[in-house]
């Protein structure tokens, strides 16, 4: 009959179920003793005093009315805590679903987030890829140029006193048309001229003849170098070409084709 | 605005430029005109870097030139390069790079004919034995 919920509402202005059964359950224990006392009186001593007794047995009556409503009341607060019970029960129960959920969730959260973090490293290197791809063709071709000229691999007959170099030599950077803008007198024929001296040597047909020239007039026909707008710096001259022609003449070369 | 024809032009110097840089004696020839203490110089260097691209590459005769011309992006590489036997040391190294290839390919060559020997002589004896 004690309900939990009135032990807490001690402090409310109502008094509680237990309370008022309490002082129900007082008030009919002085009455039935007020009522058994008159009527032991009433025994004994003669005159009856019909006024109290009545009123004694109608405050009765109404104290046992109240009682009995109580009591149905706490019946009821019963019937209630057992369903707030029942209720909490299946909170928790619920709580611990939606938390289960959650983790599960968090999991398949992370799950997914590794596959697109996964499959977007796949794509960057995918374009990558497609970014740096040259054909097998030109690249074989490429390579064939290359080699077929000496200028990554030295040829197999080569000893120290072979001219050839994996680098443009004098001689080839002079007959260039970076070595012949400064020369006056080949203005008219830039490509294909032939210094009288490297002629009278015999040395430089071999070069010019070779399939791929390094300048390659022919080969970049079309081609045409990045935009710089001449901003390399305050009024210079960034290729001093006339200096081409001069080296030549002034380094003291430690390869053995000097003349 | 330069013509195209200028642009040409342009193209063919740059392409011998670059590829001058794979000489060694060049570069100390440069190093000691003091060019490589020319800003607008570097700068021309590391504008020069476009020939990296492969549709540029292709028309580069000497590779070599590419390597050098990123160890010259470098400061204290274009610095060391006054000295004569700095690139001495550098065109020795690149000579010797140069035949490497080709002394392998002998070598590999050189092993492959003695394993034909090996074979021929080793198929002779097993000729005879099925003949009688």
């Amino acid at each position: 009959m004690r309900s939990a919920r009135s032990d807490a509402n001690m402090a409310s202005s109502e008094k509680s179920t237990k309370e008022r059964l309490l002082s129900t359950l007082d008030d009919l224990e002085v009455l039935s003793r007020e009522m058994i006392e008159m009527l032991a009186l009433s025994r004994s001593q003669k005159p009856p005093q019909s006024g109290e007794d009545n009123q004694v047995l109608e405050l009765l009556v109404q104290r046992d009315g109240e009682f009995q409503a109580l009591m149905q009341q706490a019946v009821e607060q019963g019937r209630q805590q057992q369903e707030m019970l029942r209720l909490e029960k299946e909170l928790e129960k619920r709580d611990s679903d939606i938390q289960q959920l959650q983790k599960q969730l968090k999991e398949a959260e992370h799950i997914l987030a590794t596959a697109v973090y996964q499959a977007k490293e796949k794509l960057k290197s995918i374009e990558k890829a497609r970014k740096g791809s040259i054909s097998s063709e030109e690249i074989i071709k490429y390579a064939h140029r290359i080699s077929a000229s000496n200028a990554v691999c030295a040829p197999l007959n080569w000893v120290p006193g072979d001219p050839r170099r994996p680098y443009p030599t004098d001689l080839e950077m002079r007959s260039g048309m970076l070595g012949q803008m400064n020369n006056p007198s080949n203005n008219g024929n830039v490509n294909g001229h032939l210094p009288g001296d490297a002629l009278a040597a015999g040395r430089l047909p071999d070069i010019l003849t070779s399939q791929y020239l390094w300048q390659s007039t022919d080969v970049s026909m079309g081609m045409l170098p990045p935009h710089h707008g001449n901003e390399f710096g305050p009024g210079h001259n960034k290729e001093n070409e006339d200096d081409v022609e001069a080296m030549s003449t002034d380094t003291s070369s430690s390869s053995s084709d000097s003349d | 605005m330069e013509t195209e024809e200028q642009a040409r032009n342009r193209f063919q110097l740059e392409l011998e430029f670059v590829q001058c840089l794979a000489n060694p004696n060049y570069l100390n020839f440069l190093a000691q005109r003091g060019y490589f203490r020319d800003k607008p110089f570097v700068n021309y260097l590391k504008y020069l870097l476009y020939w990296k691209e492969p549709e540029y590459a292709k028309f580069l005769k000497y590779p070599h030139c590419l390597h050098t011309l990123e160890l010259l992006q470098y400061e204290h590489f274009r610095k060391e390069l006054v000295n004569a036997q700095c690139t001495k040391f550098i065109d020795e190294q690149q000579l010797l790079h140069w035949q490497h290839y080709a002394r392998k390919r002998t070598r590999l060559q050189q092993a492959l004919v003695e394993q034909q020997h090996q074979a021929q002589q080793q198929q002779l004896p097993h000729s005879n034995a099925v003949a009688k």
